[in-house]
């Protein structure tokens, strides 16, 4: 139990060093009573529990105690040596030395030598939507034929057999945001998914996680909707389209709560032919688009927005403040450096690559220390993909950004750039109550690495989740993908450095 | 950001004003003090381990001296290197570094022509040496590119330049460095519909160039039959088809690869694969061929169905099967991170020092660029010295010589870093 309290600390610690974080402003609407909006059936939340649709319920297999490695947790706390107890899908205990004694039937794993961190979490990926190969028969990311598709579900377009999914395994990766692309204002509902094989994309929905909206600003959708022909094609055109796609599911949320309200209500005794004629009585249409943006401003759905330039970050902001809900995150965010006071102060938090720069306009100020600054700010910054080579190295991606803040003089902890992968993707989800730590209770989402994760010929060896091994590099078997059934192109263990 | 895959078609002029009239040698050369580099790990040319505690010498532009024992000029700078390793610059050789300032401005892209079947595109005449890639590829350690067309069957003819100086002529080593003949999917699509029509297409050219060479007074006499280019193109390829100038033929599929193997013993040309996402199922026979290839380790996805078979440690598998391996970011913006490419095959299975070679040596040694990619007595002075190993996350570039003289690191990154590293930044006209 000696772990077990050290542990404790270290969420205690971390959580202090939450509450020192400057907090946003208080919302410039008015509290104001849950609204009646219905949601979406295919957004019930779902219990830790799987759905008859879904897979069936993980039998989870004997417990596993791995020893004798340097433990990153995520929390502030490195133990070296350590161990982590995996049982019944979650972690029962980390900490120094070996633990206790494992019960009868434990694996053990002697991992000496190697680094464990938890999974890493990319909360921004297009793998399953725009998968590999490319082709035109599962082009599926992006919607062009209007820029305001809230009512869209990457679920629905996600692809379960790409080929890629497996090669991000083999790099650690246990849980991505799948998010529509970025061509639409609002592009529609992302996902997020657990990266075990299954049949349908429903199965790989990660339990419990929030509805997240995938949101864009800039130049992706003026240019594709400038070559079709039609708005938005300036940036006022983009704010446009999208302030009054919100002020419509206002109206929507007041004709549902008006509706909800009088439903509620007796029928007055007299007068009542008057006011309470069938026209008023007739239950509003439901609109999944106008549905999505009311849960957005009810809190409900978590908006990550691509935006890259600091100024179209805070006119965001502004749309937020005036429609009182709030960013999750700004994902690509290459200059969030310039503005990270301000994020830190309201909590957004940044999701971006650690150096990408000049593909296009809006990227050309882009600079390695992005992560670093933003960081020290006191913003949670998170390495993100957003492909589907970069998600097999995300952890070099931490190291480049953790380097480039050294040289700048950042004070950064290799704990701090393992939140950047871990910890902050999580809350950037909404799942961080569930998996991006090293802590008793956590879902045994683990990576056992060949040497210290920051290091360029780091491989992730073994991957857990939910504590059932999904990757062993010692025993790559038949790829996960039906489509490669035949192919030889899977990482094999002649890949020995 | 791959410079082989959906990029945005440029539309800009030809640029056709010859250069290689207004070259001259590198006038700072030989102004730069004497550099000496001393206790350092140095990684020499050829399969040796790299020296330890040894010093390099820089004068007039040029590596005078390497070794453990060798006498440091009287006047020289002395760099103590103490822990810290020097290689030659690393060459990337399928950028388009200096073509480009922002992808996706067409304004600011002179990646490749309009056309698909352009040999006489000469890519020097849209390099621009002030270009802001320039600095931040330095920086990471590459002192010399091949700046290559990004498309076309016959794309045109790429330079090799050295990332210094102020004007083209200062910047280039080799103005019609190689040939490009892009074989994807994507110009099977474009250009002749199927894979047939494009190997008729680029044969056809070939044999006409051939068929020019030793008809040109006919030619200008109005005297011969019709050919399949224009002059300029025919022209273009002349060095190509007399096997002087290589033939660079980026193809994915085993197949390909193939036929185009096929192609150089038809036609005797000199030949260098690239792209190669199944070269490792032909690797015997691109050793036996002793062609060079050129890859990008971190390109391991089955990402379209001409490289169905790709894998993680396609440069391991090669390199082992005896073919001269070259690695390349094949980037613009991003060829700065050579060094992480080769990182990369060293995780995925390639040698360490095979790796060092292949961002060096083997870029150089392709392309027949005598005095590159390596340090030795004679060799050009291009030469990096790095905080630690230079294939690890976090090692940083601290010197950059390029012929000798020791190049600034700031870049346009770096000043941004400078005004924005407190807030709020005060626009003090200082910068």
């Amino acid at each position: 139990m000696r772990s077990l309290s050290i542990v404790a600390g270290g969420g205690l610690a971390f959580a202090a060093f939450a509450a020192c974080l400057p907090q946003p402003p208080p919302p410039h609407t008015e509290a104001r009573p849950a609204s009646s909006v219905p949601a979406d059936p295919f957004a019930a939340p779902e219990s830790r529990a799987r759905t008859a649709i879904d897979a069936a319920p993980p039998a989870h297999g004997p417990a596993v105690l791995l020893q004798h490695a340097t433990v990153m947790t995520a929390t502030g706390k490195r133990y070296s040596p350590g161990f982590v107890l995996m049982e019944g899908g979650n972690i029962a205990a980390v900490g120094e030395g070996d633990g206790a004694a494992p019960k009868e039937g434990t694996v053990v794993v002697d991992v000496k030598g190697r680094f464990i961190t938890p999974g890493i979490i990319d909360p921004h990926s297009h793998m399953g939507v725009y998968p590999v190969p490319d082709t035109d028969g599962h082009d599926d990311g992006n919607e062009l034929t209007d820029p305001i598709t809230a009512g869209l579900r990457a679920e629905h377009s996600f692809w379960p057999q790409d080929p890629a999914l497996e090669r991000a395994v083999a790099g650690g990766v246990t849980t991505i945001g799948v998010l529509p692309g970025s061509g639409n204002l609002i592009g529609g509902r992302g996902i997020v998914m657990h990266l075990v094989p299954q049949r349908g994309a429903r199965a790989m929905r990660f339990p419990g996680a929030p509805e997240i909206l995938k949101m864009a600003c800039g130049e992706n959708p003026k240019r594709v909707y400038r070559e079709l022909k039609r708005a938005p094609t300036t940036r006022m055109g983009n704010l446009r389209a999208v302030r009054e796609a919100f002020v419509r599911a206002q109206k929507y949320t007041r004709d549902w709560d008006d509706w909800t309200k009088k439903q509620r209500q007796p029928p007055p005794p007299s007068e009542s032919d008057k006011k309470h004629d069938k026209g008023d009585d007739k239950q509003p249409d439901r609109d999944l688009a106008l549905e999505t943006l009311a849960l957005v401003m009810r809190g409900d759905i978590l908006v990550e927005w691509h935006c890259y330039q600091a100024d179209d970050m805070l006119a965001a902001l502004q749309i937020a403040d005036e429609f009182g809900f709030k960013v999750r995150a700004f994902h690509h965010a290459l200059e969030a450096y310039k503005i990270r006071d301000v994020l830190a102060a309201r909590g957004v938090a940044v999701a971006t690559w650690d150096d990408w720069w000049g593909f296009k306009m809006e990227a050309y100020d882009g600079i390695p220390e992005n992560l670093a600054l933003v960081s020290e700010a006191g913003a949670r910054a998170v390495v993100h993909s957003d492909s589907a080579i970069a998600i097999q190295i995300l952890n070099q991606s931490a190291a480049k950004g953790l380097a480039a803040g050294r040289a700048a003089g950042v004070k950064l902890e290799d704990d701090d750039a393992l939140k950047w992968l871990t910890a902050n993707p999580a809350w950037a989800l909404g799942i961080d109550d569930q998996v991006g730590t090293l802590e008793p209770g956590k879902r045994a989402d683990v990576v056992v690495w060949s040497e210290n994760p920051f290091s360029v010929y780091a491989r992730a060896e073994r991957v857990y989740i939910d504590g059932q091994a999904v990757f062993d590099r010692d025993h790559v078997g038949a790829p996960w993908s039906d489509f490669e059934l035949g192919v030889r192109g899977m990482p094999a263990k002649q890949e020995a450095r | 950001m791959n410079r082989a895959r959906n990029r945005t078609r440029t539309a800009v002029g030809l640029v056709v004003a010859s250069l290689v009239a207004l070259l001259a040698p590198a006038a700072n050369a030989e102004d730069a003090q004497a550099i000496a580099i001393i206790h350092a790990r140095v990684y020499i040319p050829g399969d040796h381990p790299p020296l330890e505690d040894a010093t390099v010498v820089l004068s007039g532009g040029k590596v005078v001296a390497v070794g453990a024992a060798v006498a440091i000029p009287a006047n020289a700078r002395t760099i103590d290197a103490r822990g810290k390793v020097v290689t030659a610059g690393f060459i990337d050789v399928g950028t388009d570094v200096g073509a480009v300032e922002i992808d996706l401005e067409a304004a600011t892209n002179d990646t490749d022509a309009r056309s698909s079947m352009t040999p006489g595109l000469r890519m020097i005449d849209g390099y621009n040496p002030r270009s802001a890639v320039i600095p931040i590829t330095r920086a990471g350690g590459v002192t010399s590119v091949v700046v290559a067309p990004a498309r076309g069957l016959l794309g045109g003819q790429s330079a090799f330049v050295d990332l210094a100086g102020d004007t083209v002529a200062e910047a280039l080593v080799r103005p019609a460095l190689a040939q490009h003949a892009q074989v994807d999917e994507e110009t099977v699509q474009h250009v002749a519909g199927s894979r047939g029509g494009l190997w008729l297409m680029l044969r056809e050219a070939l044999e006409d160039a051939r068929f020019y060479a030793t008809h040109k007074a006919q030619y200008d006499a109005n005297g011969v039959r019709q050919l399949s280019l224009h002059r300029a193109g025919l022209e273009a390829l002349v060095p190509v088809v007399r096997g002087e100038q290589p033939l660079v033929v980026w193809a994915e599929r085993a197949s390909d690869i193939e036929a185009a193997l096929r192609l150089a013993d038809d036609l005797k040309l000199k030949l260098v694969l690239e792209g190669g996402g199944e070269a490792w199922m032909m690797a015997e026979e691109i050793a036996h061929h002793k062609v060079p290839v050129v890859i990008d380790p971190l390109e391991d996805l089955p990402s379209r169905f001409d490289r169905l078979h790709a894998r993680s440690d396609n440069a391991a598998l090669l390199s082992q099967a005896g073919v001269h391996v070259v690695l390349s970011t094949f980037a613009s913006h991003q060829a700065r991170l050579l060094w992480q490419r080769a990182g990369n095959a060293v995780r995925l299975g390639m040698d360490h020092e095979a790796a060092i070679r292949a961002v060096t040596e083997a870029p150089a040694d392709a392309f027949g660029l005598k005095g590159y990619g390596r340090l030795e007595k004679g060799a050009v002075g291009n030469v990096v010295v790095w905080s630690g190993d230079p294939l690890q996350a976090g090692t940083r570039a601290e010197h950059v010589f390029i012929r000798g003289k020791e190049e600034s690191l700031e870049t346009r990154q770096s000043l941004l870093l400078q005004r924005y590293r407190t807030l709020p930044f005060a626009h003090d006209g200082s910068r």
